[in-house]
Protein backbone atom coordinates (compact mmCIF):
# COMPACT_ATOMS: atom_id res chain seq x y z
CA UNK A 1 0.00 0.00 0.00
CA UNK A 2 1.45 3.30 -1.01
CA UNK A 3 1.88 6.10 1.50
CA UNK A 4 -0.66 8.20 -0.33
CA UNK A 5 -3.38 5.63 -0.11
CA UNK A 6 -2.66 5.10 3.53
CA UNK A 7 -3.10 8.79 4.10
CA UNK A 8 -6.42 8.82 2.26
CA UNK A 9 -7.74 6.16 4.58
CA UNK A 10 -6.17 7.27 7.81
CA UNK A 11 -6.67 11.03 7.56
CA UNK A 12 -10.49 10.98 7.60
CA UNK A 13 -10.42 8.41 10.37
CA UNK A 14 -8.13 10.62 12.40
CA UNK A 15 -10.30 13.59 11.69
CA UNK A 16 -13.43 11.74 12.79
CA UNK A 17 -11.71 10.56 15.94
CA UNK A 18 -10.82 14.16 16.71
CA UNK A 19 -14.43 15.17 16.22
CA UNK A 20 -15.63 12.47 18.55
CA UNK A 21 -13.11 13.26 21.27
CA UNK A 22 -14.76 14.61 24.40
CA UNK A 23 -13.92 18.08 25.69
CA UNK A 24 -10.37 18.36 26.95
CA UNK A 25 -10.39 16.55 30.22
CA UNK A 26 -9.13 18.03 33.44
CA UNK A 27 -5.44 18.65 33.49
CA UNK A 28 -3.41 16.39 35.71
CA UNK A 29 -3.00 18.95 38.49
CA UNK A 30 -6.69 19.83 38.70
CA UNK A 31 -7.46 16.12 38.78
CA UNK A 32 -5.14 15.73 41.73
CA UNK A 33 -6.77 18.55 43.68
CA UNK A 34 -10.27 17.49 42.80
CA UNK A 35 -9.61 13.94 43.89
CA UNK A 36 -10.10 15.29 47.39
CA UNK A 37 -12.02 18.52 46.89
CA UNK A 38 -14.80 17.04 44.80
CA UNK A 39 -15.50 14.59 47.62
CA UNK A 40 -15.10 17.03 50.52
CA UNK A 41 -18.15 18.67 51.93
CA UNK A 42 -18.75 21.66 54.17
CA UNK A 43 -16.75 24.66 55.18
CA UNK A 44 -13.85 25.26 57.51
CA UNK A 45 -12.74 28.31 59.37
CA UNK A 46 -9.30 29.68 58.62
CA UNK A 47 -7.02 31.25 61.21
CA UNK A 48 -8.22 34.70 60.05
CA UNK A 49 -11.79 33.69 60.78
CA UNK A 50 -13.02 33.36 57.20
CA UNK A 51 -15.08 30.40 56.10
CA UNK A 52 -13.74 28.38 53.19
CA UNK A 53 -16.00 26.25 51.06
CA UNK A 54 -14.15 23.03 50.56
CA UNK A 55 -16.21 21.38 47.90
CA UNK A 56 -15.55 21.91 44.22
CA UNK A 57 -17.97 20.11 41.96
CA UNK A 58 -15.63 18.44 39.47
CA UNK A 59 -18.27 17.98 36.80
CA UNK A 60 -19.50 21.54 36.90
CA UNK A 61 -15.96 22.85 37.03
CA UNK A 62 -14.99 20.80 34.01
CA UNK A 63 -17.99 22.11 32.08
CA UNK A 64 -17.30 25.71 33.03
CA UNK A 65 -15.38 28.29 31.02
CA UNK A 66 -12.45 27.75 33.36
CA UNK A 67 -12.52 23.95 33.18
CA UNK A 68 -9.29 23.75 31.25
CA UNK A 69 -7.32 25.82 33.74
CA UNK A 70 -5.28 24.18 36.41
CA UNK A 71 -5.97 25.10 40.03
CA UNK A 72 -2.65 26.81 40.58
CA UNK A 73 -3.21 29.11 37.61
CA UNK A 74 -5.32 31.14 40.01
CA UNK A 75 -4.43 29.71 43.41
CA UNK A 76 -0.81 30.67 42.83
CA UNK A 77 0.00 30.83 46.48
CA UNK A 78 -1.66 29.64 49.63
CA UNK A 79 -1.19 31.86 52.59
CA UNK A 80 -2.81 29.87 55.30
CA UNK A 81 -3.62 26.25 54.67
CA UNK A 82 -2.45 22.71 54.73
CA UNK A 83 -1.00 22.85 51.20
CA UNK A 84 2.36 24.49 51.79
CA UNK A 85 3.65 24.21 48.26
CA UNK A 86 3.84 27.54 46.51
CA UNK A 87 4.40 26.23 43.04
CA UNK A 88 5.98 29.34 41.64
CA UNK A 89 6.54 32.97 42.39
CA UNK A 90 3.53 35.24 42.16
CA UNK A 91 3.81 37.73 39.27
CA UNK A 92 4.32 41.29 40.46
CA UNK A 93 1.12 42.61 38.90
CA UNK A 94 -0.98 39.97 40.60
CA UNK A 95 0.78 40.43 43.89
CA UNK A 96 0.36 44.19 44.04
CA UNK A 97 -3.24 43.92 42.92
CA UNK A 98 -3.92 41.35 45.60
CA UNK A 99 -2.95 43.81 48.32
CA UNK A 100 -5.25 46.46 46.84
CA UNK A 101 -8.27 44.18 46.81
CA UNK A 102 -7.55 42.45 50.09
CA UNK A 103 -10.62 43.97 51.74
CA UNK A 104 -12.71 41.73 49.50
CA UNK A 105 -10.75 38.50 49.84
CA UNK A 106 -10.16 37.30 53.35
CA UNK A 107 -9.06 33.87 52.17
CA UNK A 108 -7.02 34.10 49.00
CA UNK A 109 -6.54 37.61 47.61
CA UNK A 110 -3.94 36.34 45.17
CA UNK A 111 -6.51 34.09 43.52
CA UNK A 112 -8.88 37.04 43.40
CA UNK A 113 -6.23 39.10 41.69
CA UNK A 114 -5.16 36.30 39.38
CA UNK A 115 -8.10 36.98 37.06
CA UNK A 116 -6.01 39.83 35.69
CA UNK A 117 -3.56 37.36 34.15
CA UNK A 118 -6.07 36.50 31.44
CA UNK A 119 -8.66 39.30 31.75
CA UNK A 120 -6.26 42.21 31.95
CA UNK A 121 -8.22 44.82 30.07
CA UNK A 122 -11.50 43.95 31.74
CA UNK A 123 -9.99 43.93 35.20
CA UNK A 124 -8.42 47.34 34.65
CA UNK A 125 -11.79 48.70 33.60
CA UNK A 126 -13.33 47.33 36.76
CA UNK A 127 -10.63 48.91 38.93
CA UNK A 128 -11.39 52.27 37.33
CA UNK A 129 -15.13 51.80 37.76
CA UNK A 130 -17.26 52.91 40.67
CA UNK A 131 -17.37 49.31 41.88
CA UNK A 132 -13.60 48.89 41.66
CA UNK A 133 -12.73 52.19 43.31
CA UNK A 134 -14.99 51.37 46.19
CA UNK A 135 -12.79 48.40 46.97
CA UNK A 136 -9.38 49.67 45.95
CA UNK A 137 -9.66 53.18 47.37
CA UNK A 138 -12.22 52.84 50.13
CA UNK A 139 -11.38 49.23 51.08
CA UNK A 140 -15.01 48.27 51.51
CA UNK A 141 -15.68 44.58 52.07
CA UNK A 142 -19.20 44.63 50.65
CA UNK A 143 -18.61 46.23 47.26
CA UNK A 144 -18.88 44.31 44.03
CA UNK A 145 -15.91 42.67 42.38
CA UNK A 146 -15.66 39.84 39.83
CA UNK A 147 -17.26 37.05 41.84
CA UNK A 148 -20.14 39.09 43.21
CA UNK A 149 -21.60 39.33 39.74
CA UNK A 150 -20.14 36.32 37.97
CA UNK A 151 -20.58 33.81 40.75
CA UNK A 152 -18.05 31.19 41.71
CA UNK A 153 -14.94 31.26 39.51
CA UNK A 154 -15.10 27.47 39.40
CA UNK A 155 -18.42 27.42 37.58
CA UNK A 156 -18.22 30.45 35.29
CA UNK A 157 -20.59 30.21 32.35
CA UNK A 158 -20.58 32.23 29.16
CA UNK A 159 -22.79 35.30 29.48
CA UNK A 160 -25.00 33.90 26.73
CA UNK A 161 -25.84 30.88 28.87
CA UNK A 162 -29.30 30.98 30.43
CA UNK A 163 -27.91 30.19 33.85
CA UNK A 164 -25.21 32.83 33.83
CA UNK A 165 -25.83 35.35 36.60
CA UNK A 166 -24.80 38.16 34.25
CA UNK A 167 -26.82 36.88 31.27
CA UNK A 168 -30.04 38.48 30.13
CA UNK A 169 -32.18 36.19 32.23
CA UNK A 170 -30.54 36.72 35.61
CA UNK A 171 -28.64 39.97 35.28
CA UNK A 172 -31.31 42.13 36.89
CA UNK A 173 -31.57 39.96 39.98
CA UNK A 174 -27.78 39.83 40.20
CA UNK A 175 -27.52 43.63 40.24
CA UNK A 176 -30.50 43.67 42.58
CA UNK A 177 -28.58 41.73 45.21
CA UNK A 178 -27.01 45.07 46.10
CA UNK A 179 -29.14 47.68 44.33
CA UNK A 180 -32.30 46.27 45.83
CA UNK A 181 -30.72 45.81 49.26
CA UNK A 182 -31.84 48.50 51.68
CA UNK A 183 -28.72 48.38 53.82
CA UNK A 184 -26.41 48.80 50.84
CA UNK A 185 -28.61 51.50 49.34
CA UNK A 186 -28.53 53.43 52.59
CA UNK A 187 -24.82 52.94 53.15
CA UNK A 188 -23.76 54.10 49.70
CA UNK A 189 -26.65 56.53 49.17
CA UNK A 190 -27.72 54.74 46.00
CA UNK A 191 -30.80 55.58 43.95
CA UNK A 192 -33.44 53.74 45.93
CA UNK A 193 -36.17 52.90 43.48
CA UNK A 194 -33.97 51.21 40.91
CA UNK A 195 -35.30 47.67 40.95
CA UNK A 196 -38.98 48.56 41.21
CA UNK A 197 -38.82 51.21 38.52
CA UNK A 198 -37.01 48.89 36.15
CA UNK A 199 -39.50 46.09 36.67
CA UNK A 200 -42.36 48.50 36.12
CA UNK A 201 -40.80 50.01 33.01
CA UNK A 202 -41.39 48.84 29.46
CA UNK A 203 -37.78 47.68 29.35
CA UNK A 204 -38.16 45.54 32.45
CA UNK A 205 -41.47 44.05 31.43
CA UNK A 206 -40.27 43.17 27.96
CA UNK A 207 -37.03 41.70 29.23
CA UNK A 208 -38.98 39.59 31.68
CA UNK A 209 -41.29 38.36 28.92
CA UNK A 210 -38.30 37.34 26.81
CA UNK A 211 -38.19 40.19 24.32
CA UNK A 212 -34.95 39.74 22.42
CA UNK A 213 -34.10 43.42 22.18
CA UNK A 214 -35.16 44.69 25.59
CA UNK A 215 -32.19 46.00 27.55
CA UNK A 216 -30.93 44.69 30.86
CA UNK A 217 -28.95 46.86 33.31
CA UNK A 218 -25.62 46.65 31.52
CA UNK A 219 -27.03 47.75 28.16
CA UNK A 220 -27.43 51.28 29.47
CA UNK A 221 -25.08 51.42 32.44
CA UNK A 222 -22.18 49.35 31.02
CA UNK A 223 -20.84 46.30 32.73
CA UNK A 224 -17.23 46.40 33.85
CA UNK A 225 -16.67 50.14 33.44
CA UNK A 226 -19.76 51.06 35.38
CA UNK A 227 -19.82 54.58 36.77
CA UNK A 228 -21.87 56.67 39.12
CA UNK A 229 -24.71 58.51 37.42
CA UNK A 230 -22.99 61.71 38.61
CA UNK A 231 -19.76 60.84 36.80
CA UNK A 232 -19.54 62.83 33.56
CA UNK A 233 -18.20 59.72 31.86
CA UNK A 234 -21.21 57.64 32.82
CA UNK A 235 -23.34 56.62 29.83
CA UNK A 236 -26.41 57.83 31.69
CA UNK A 237 -24.94 61.20 32.69
CA UNK A 238 -26.63 64.23 31.15
CA UNK A 239 -26.25 64.36 27.42
CA UNK A 240 -24.48 61.01 27.24
CA UNK A 241 -27.99 59.58 27.40
CA UNK A 242 -28.58 60.76 23.85
CA UNK A 243 -25.87 58.36 22.68
CA UNK A 244 -26.82 55.57 25.06
CA UNK A 245 -30.54 55.62 24.25
CA UNK A 246 -29.62 56.17 20.61
CA UNK A 247 -28.00 52.73 20.48
CA UNK A 248 -31.51 51.29 20.16
CA UNK A 249 -33.72 54.33 19.62
CA UNK A 250 -32.29 55.98 16.55
CA UNK A 251 -32.57 59.74 16.72
CA UNK A 252 -33.10 59.87 20.48
CA UNK A 253 -33.47 63.52 21.44
CA UNK A 254 -33.62 65.50 24.65
CA UNK A 255 -37.36 65.25 24.91
CA UNK A 256 -37.28 61.51 24.41
CA UNK A 257 -34.61 60.43 26.87
CA UNK A 258 -36.49 61.37 30.07
CA UNK A 259 -38.98 58.62 29.14
CA UNK A 260 -36.94 56.06 31.07
CA UNK A 261 -35.77 56.95 34.54
CA UNK A 262 -35.37 55.22 37.87
CA UNK A 263 -36.88 58.16 39.70
CA UNK A 264 -40.28 57.83 41.30
CA UNK A 265 -43.11 59.33 39.27
CA UNK A 266 -43.54 63.06 39.78
CA UNK A 267 -46.74 64.65 41.11
CA UNK A 268 -48.47 64.89 37.73
CA UNK A 269 -48.27 61.21 36.77
CA UNK A 270 -48.83 60.25 40.41
CA UNK A 271 -52.06 62.20 40.88
CA UNK A 272 -53.00 61.62 37.26
CA UNK A 273 -52.99 57.92 37.96
CA UNK A 274 -55.02 58.38 41.14
CA UNK A 275 -57.64 60.23 39.09
CA UNK A 276 -57.71 57.50 36.48
CA UNK A 277 -58.08 54.86 39.16
CA UNK A 278 -61.02 56.75 40.69
CA UNK A 279 -62.57 57.00 37.24
CA UNK A 280 -62.03 53.31 36.59
CA UNK A 281 -63.49 52.26 39.92
CA UNK A 282 -66.40 54.65 39.48
CA UNK A 283 -67.29 53.36 36.03
CA UNK A 284 -66.74 49.81 37.14
CA UNK A 285 -69.05 50.24 40.13
CA UNK A 286 -71.73 51.81 37.96
CA UNK A 287 -71.71 49.15 35.27
CA UNK A 288 -71.53 46.21 37.65
CA UNK A 289 -74.40 47.52 39.76
CA UNK A 290 -76.39 48.35 36.66
CA UNK A 291 -75.84 44.96 35.06
CA UNK A 292 -76.64 43.05 38.25
CA UNK A 293 -79.79 45.05 38.98
CA UNK A 294 -80.95 44.68 35.41
CA UNK A 295 -80.35 40.94 35.47
CA UNK A 296 -82.30 40.60 38.72
CA UNK A 297 -85.14 42.69 37.42
CA UNK A 298 -85.26 40.56 34.26
CA UNK A 299 -85.51 37.46 36.40
CA UNK A 300 -88.17 39.11 38.55
CA UNK A 301 -90.16 40.07 35.47
CA UNK A 302 -89.88 36.59 34.02
CA UNK A 303 -91.24 35.00 37.17
CA UNK A 304 -93.70 37.47 38.66
CA UNK A 305 -94.75 39.83 35.93
CA UNK A 306 -95.27 37.48 33.05
CA UNK A 307 -98.91 38.47 32.69
CA UNK A 308 -98.21 42.14 32.48
CA UNK A 309 -95.76 41.50 29.66
CA UNK A 310 -98.38 39.68 27.64
CA UNK A 311 -100.93 42.46 27.88
CA UNK B 1 -87.07 61.25 7.73
CA UNK B 2 -90.20 63.21 7.07
CA UNK B 3 -92.73 63.69 9.87
CA UNK B 4 -95.58 64.17 7.40
CA UNK B 5 -95.77 60.63 6.15
CA UNK B 6 -98.99 59.56 4.53
CA UNK B 7 -101.69 57.74 6.41
CA UNK B 8 -101.25 54.67 4.26
CA UNK B 9 -97.70 54.19 5.46
CA UNK B 10 -96.64 50.58 5.29
CA UNK B 11 -94.70 49.23 8.24
CA UNK B 12 -91.95 46.91 6.94
CA UNK B 13 -91.01 43.75 8.80
CA UNK B 14 -87.57 45.11 9.53
CA UNK B 15 -85.50 48.23 9.02
CA UNK B 16 -81.81 48.90 8.56
CA UNK B 17 -80.16 50.05 11.72
CA UNK B 18 -76.48 50.07 10.67
CA UNK B 19 -75.31 50.20 7.08
CA UNK B 20 -72.60 47.89 5.76
CA UNK B 21 -69.87 50.52 6.23
CA UNK B 22 -70.68 50.88 9.92
CA UNK B 23 -70.78 47.12 10.29
CA UNK B 24 -67.32 46.76 8.75
CA UNK B 25 -66.01 49.46 11.07
CA UNK B 26 -67.41 47.49 13.98
CA UNK B 27 -65.73 44.26 12.85
CA UNK B 28 -62.38 46.00 12.47
CA UNK B 29 -62.89 47.64 15.84
CA UNK B 30 -63.57 44.46 17.78
CA UNK B 31 -60.96 42.38 15.98
CA UNK B 32 -58.24 44.90 16.76
CA UNK B 33 -59.67 45.39 20.24
CA UNK B 34 -59.34 41.70 21.02
CA UNK B 35 -55.82 41.51 19.61
CA UNK B 36 -54.79 44.59 21.57
CA UNK B 37 -56.35 43.30 24.77
CA UNK B 38 -54.79 39.88 24.52
CA UNK B 39 -51.28 41.11 23.74
CA UNK B 40 -51.49 44.13 26.04
CA UNK B 41 -52.66 42.06 28.98
CA UNK B 42 -49.39 40.13 28.88
CA UNK B 43 -47.23 43.21 29.30
CA UNK B 44 -49.54 44.94 31.78
CA UNK B 45 -49.27 41.95 34.08
CA UNK B 46 -45.77 40.92 32.96
CA UNK B 47 -44.80 40.00 36.51
CA UNK B 48 -47.83 37.82 37.16
CA UNK B 49 -46.99 34.89 39.44
CA UNK B 50 -45.63 31.61 38.08
CA UNK B 51 -44.50 33.28 34.84
CA UNK B 52 -48.08 33.05 33.59
CA UNK B 53 -47.65 36.09 31.42
CA UNK B 54 -44.51 34.70 29.83
CA UNK B 55 -46.46 31.60 28.88
CA UNK B 56 -49.35 33.71 27.62
CA UNK B 57 -47.01 35.88 25.54
CA UNK B 58 -45.44 32.76 24.06
CA UNK B 59 -48.90 31.86 22.74
CA UNK B 60 -48.68 35.06 20.71
CA UNK B 61 -45.30 34.16 19.26
CA UNK B 62 -43.06 35.68 21.91
CA UNK B 63 -42.61 39.21 23.17
CA UNK B 64 -41.24 40.55 19.87
CA UNK B 65 -44.18 39.21 17.88
CA UNK B 66 -46.73 40.23 20.49
CA UNK B 67 -45.32 43.75 20.35
CA UNK B 68 -45.58 43.80 16.58
CA UNK B 69 -49.17 42.51 16.66
CA UNK B 70 -50.04 45.14 19.25
CA UNK B 71 -48.62 47.94 17.13
CA UNK B 72 -50.25 46.79 13.89
CA UNK B 73 -53.61 46.27 15.57
CA UNK B 74 -53.28 49.64 17.29
CA UNK B 75 -52.61 51.49 14.06
CA UNK B 76 -55.46 49.63 12.38
CA UNK B 77 -57.83 50.60 15.16
CA UNK B 78 -56.78 54.25 15.00
CA UNK B 79 -57.31 54.24 11.24
CA UNK B 80 -60.70 52.64 11.77
CA UNK B 81 -61.59 55.40 14.22
CA UNK B 82 -60.39 58.15 11.92
CA UNK B 83 -62.33 56.56 9.07
CA UNK B 84 -65.43 56.49 11.25
CA UNK B 85 -65.17 60.22 11.93
CA UNK B 86 -64.57 60.97 8.25
CA UNK B 87 -67.52 58.78 7.28
CA UNK B 88 -69.75 60.61 9.75
CA UNK B 89 -68.56 63.88 8.25
CA UNK B 90 -69.45 62.59 4.80
CA UNK B 91 -72.93 61.49 5.94
CA UNK B 92 -73.60 64.89 7.46
CA UNK B 93 -72.18 66.79 4.50
CA UNK B 94 -74.40 64.90 2.07
CA UNK B 95 -77.40 65.21 4.44
CA UNK B 96 -77.69 61.43 4.58
CA UNK B 97 -77.61 61.85 8.30
CA UNK B 98 -79.09 64.71 10.25
CA UNK B 99 -79.18 65.37 13.93
CA UNK B 100 -82.59 64.55 15.37
CA UNK B 101 -83.16 64.39 19.10
CA UNK B 102 -85.11 61.15 18.72
CA UNK B 103 -82.45 59.29 16.80
CA UNK B 104 -79.22 60.93 17.81
CA UNK B 105 -76.43 59.19 19.67
CA UNK B 106 -75.46 62.48 21.31
CA UNK B 107 -76.05 62.34 25.07
CA UNK B 108 -79.04 64.43 26.16
CA UNK B 109 -80.50 65.39 29.56
CA UNK B 110 -83.20 62.81 28.88
CA UNK B 111 -80.60 60.09 29.21
CA UNK B 112 -79.99 61.03 32.83
CA UNK B 113 -83.71 60.77 33.53
CA UNK B 114 -83.76 57.45 31.70
CA UNK B 115 -80.99 56.14 33.96
CA UNK B 116 -82.93 57.22 37.06
CA UNK B 117 -86.15 55.77 35.65
CA UNK B 118 -84.45 52.51 34.81
CA UNK B 119 -82.95 52.17 38.28
CA UNK B 120 -86.38 52.85 39.76
CA UNK B 121 -87.73 50.09 37.58
CA UNK B 122 -84.93 47.70 38.56
CA UNK B 123 -85.62 48.37 42.23
CA UNK B 124 -89.35 47.96 41.83
CA UNK B 125 -90.05 51.59 42.67
CA UNK B 126 -91.70 52.19 39.34
CA UNK B 127 -93.53 49.93 36.93
CA UNK B 128 -92.66 51.99 33.89
CA UNK B 129 -89.57 51.26 31.86
CA UNK B 130 -87.88 54.27 30.30
CA UNK B 131 -88.74 54.74 26.63
CA UNK B 132 -85.73 55.00 24.38
CA UNK B 133 -85.05 56.63 21.05
CA UNK B 134 -82.78 55.04 18.48
CA UNK B 135 -80.06 54.75 21.07
CA UNK B 136 -80.71 53.98 24.71
CA UNK B 137 -78.40 55.54 27.26
CA UNK B 138 -76.66 52.18 27.55
CA UNK B 139 -75.91 52.22 23.84
CA UNK B 140 -74.81 55.85 23.93
CA UNK B 141 -72.50 54.99 26.80
CA UNK B 142 -71.13 52.09 24.78
CA UNK B 143 -70.56 54.33 21.78
CA UNK B 144 -68.91 57.24 23.55
CA UNK B 145 -66.76 54.97 25.66
CA UNK B 146 -64.98 54.09 22.42
CA UNK B 147 -64.39 57.78 21.74
CA UNK B 148 -62.99 58.24 25.22
CA UNK B 149 -60.85 55.16 24.72
CA UNK B 150 -59.60 56.32 21.35
CA UNK B 151 -58.57 59.70 22.71
CA UNK B 152 -56.96 58.43 25.88
CA UNK B 153 -55.67 54.98 24.92
CA UNK B 154 -55.34 55.53 21.20
CA UNK B 155 -53.30 58.67 21.29
CA UNK B 156 -51.18 57.63 24.26
CA UNK B 157 -50.59 54.33 22.49
CA UNK B 158 -49.54 56.11 19.35
CA UNK B 159 -47.10 58.21 21.38
CA UNK B 160 -45.68 55.11 23.03
CA UNK B 161 -45.37 53.19 19.78
CA UNK B 162 -43.73 56.07 17.91
CA UNK B 163 -42.03 58.02 20.68
CA UNK B 164 -39.43 59.60 18.44
CA UNK B 165 -42.05 61.07 16.17
CA UNK B 166 -44.11 62.35 19.06
CA UNK B 167 -41.10 63.69 20.97
CA UNK B 168 -40.82 66.51 18.46
CA UNK B 169 -44.26 67.86 19.24
CA UNK B 170 -44.29 67.60 23.02
CA UNK B 171 -43.20 70.73 24.89
CA UNK B 172 -39.85 70.68 26.67
CA UNK B 173 -41.33 71.22 30.14
CA UNK B 174 -43.67 68.26 29.74
CA UNK B 175 -40.96 65.83 28.68
CA UNK B 176 -40.04 65.05 32.29
CA UNK B 177 -43.39 63.57 33.19
CA UNK B 178 -45.42 63.11 30.05
CA UNK B 179 -44.04 59.67 29.16
CA UNK B 180 -44.90 58.26 32.51
CA UNK B 181 -48.35 59.84 32.34
CA UNK B 182 -48.91 58.47 28.84
CA UNK B 183 -47.93 55.03 29.98
CA UNK B 184 -50.19 55.13 33.02
CA UNK B 185 -53.05 56.47 30.92
CA UNK B 186 -52.59 53.78 28.33
CA UNK B 187 -52.39 50.97 30.84
CA UNK B 188 -55.12 52.06 33.26
CA UNK B 189 -57.64 53.09 30.65
CA UNK B 190 -57.00 49.91 28.69
CA UNK B 191 -57.99 47.96 31.75
CA UNK B 192 -61.09 50.12 32.06
CA UNK B 193 -61.91 49.46 28.42
CA UNK B 194 -61.55 45.70 28.85
CA UNK B 195 -63.66 45.70 31.99
CA UNK B 196 -66.22 47.89 30.26
CA UNK B 197 -66.50 45.60 27.27
CA UNK B 198 -66.56 42.48 29.41
CA UNK B 199 -69.37 43.69 31.64
CA UNK B 200 -71.30 46.37 29.84
CA UNK B 201 -71.08 45.43 26.21
CA UNK B 202 -71.11 41.69 26.82
CA UNK B 203 -74.12 41.86 29.08
CA UNK B 204 -76.13 44.21 26.93
CA UNK B 205 -75.35 42.66 23.57
CA UNK B 206 -74.65 39.02 24.42
CA UNK B 207 -75.78 37.77 27.79
CA UNK B 208 -79.09 39.54 28.25
CA UNK B 209 -81.82 36.90 28.01
CA UNK B 210 -83.53 38.67 25.13
CA UNK B 211 -80.38 38.80 22.95
CA UNK B 212 -78.48 35.70 24.04
CA UNK B 213 -76.15 34.46 22.54
CA UNK B 214 -75.77 37.79 20.78
CA UNK B 215 -77.61 40.53 19.02
CA UNK B 216 -77.32 39.70 15.34
CA UNK B 217 -77.55 43.31 14.23
CA UNK B 218 -73.76 43.45 13.93
CA UNK B 219 -73.99 41.03 10.96
CA UNK B 220 -77.39 41.73 9.42
CA UNK B 221 -77.54 45.41 10.29
CA UNK B 222 -81.29 45.01 10.49
CA UNK B 223 -83.76 45.12 13.34
CA UNK B 224 -87.32 43.85 13.19
CA UNK B 225 -89.93 46.54 13.63
CA UNK B 226 -91.42 44.40 16.39
CA UNK B 227 -88.18 44.71 18.35
CA UNK B 228 -87.86 48.31 17.38
CA UNK B 229 -91.29 49.05 18.83
CA UNK B 230 -90.35 47.31 22.01
CA UNK B 231 -86.81 48.56 22.59
CA UNK B 232 -86.80 51.88 20.77
CA UNK B 233 -90.40 53.10 20.98
CA UNK B 234 -89.54 56.75 20.40
CA UNK B 235 -87.69 55.89 17.19
CA UNK B 236 -90.58 53.65 16.12
CA UNK B 237 -93.08 56.43 16.62
CA UNK B 238 -90.78 58.76 14.80
CA UNK B 239 -90.47 56.44 11.81
CA UNK B 240 -94.02 55.17 11.68
CA UNK B 241 -96.22 57.77 13.33
CA UNK B 242 -99.42 56.49 11.73
CA UNK B 243 -98.91 52.91 12.77
CA UNK B 244 -97.96 54.04 16.25
CA UNK B 245 -101.13 56.11 16.58
CA UNK B 246 -103.25 53.19 15.45
CA UNK B 247 -101.62 50.94 18.00
CA UNK B 248 -102.36 53.40 20.74
CA UNK B 249 -106.02 53.56 19.82
CA UNK B 250 -106.34 49.79 20.08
Amino acid sequence: MSNNRLLVIVAPLLFLTLLLLPRPVLCQESANCLACHSAMKGRIKTASGALVELNVDAEKFNASMHGSLSCSDCHIRFSDNPHTTPSSGVPQTVLSLSTRISSKFKIDPVAGAACITCHEETYKKVLESVHGKNIVDKHQPDGALCLDCHGSPHYIKPAKDEDSPVGRKHQVETCGKCHGNEKIIEKYKLEENVMESFQESFHGRKLFLGHTKAPACSNCHNAHDIRSKNDPESPVFGKNKLVTCGKCHKGANEKFVPAITHKRPGPIPHYGEKLLIILTIGVFAFIVIHVLLEAFSDIRDAIFRKKEEEE
Amino acid sequence: MNEATTATQEVPAEIERFDIIFRIQHVVMFTTFLLLSFTGWGIKYAHAPHGLSSIWIRVWGGADMAGLIHRIAGVAMLLDFIFHVIYLGYLFATKKMTINLKTTVIPLPKDIFDVVQNFMYFLGLSKKKPRFGKFSYAQKFDYWAVFWGMFIIGFSGFALAFPMLVSYIIPQIASEWIWQLLWLMHSDEALLAIVFILFWHFYNEHLKPEVFPMSWIWITGRISTEKLKHHHPIEYEHLFPEAAKKNKKH
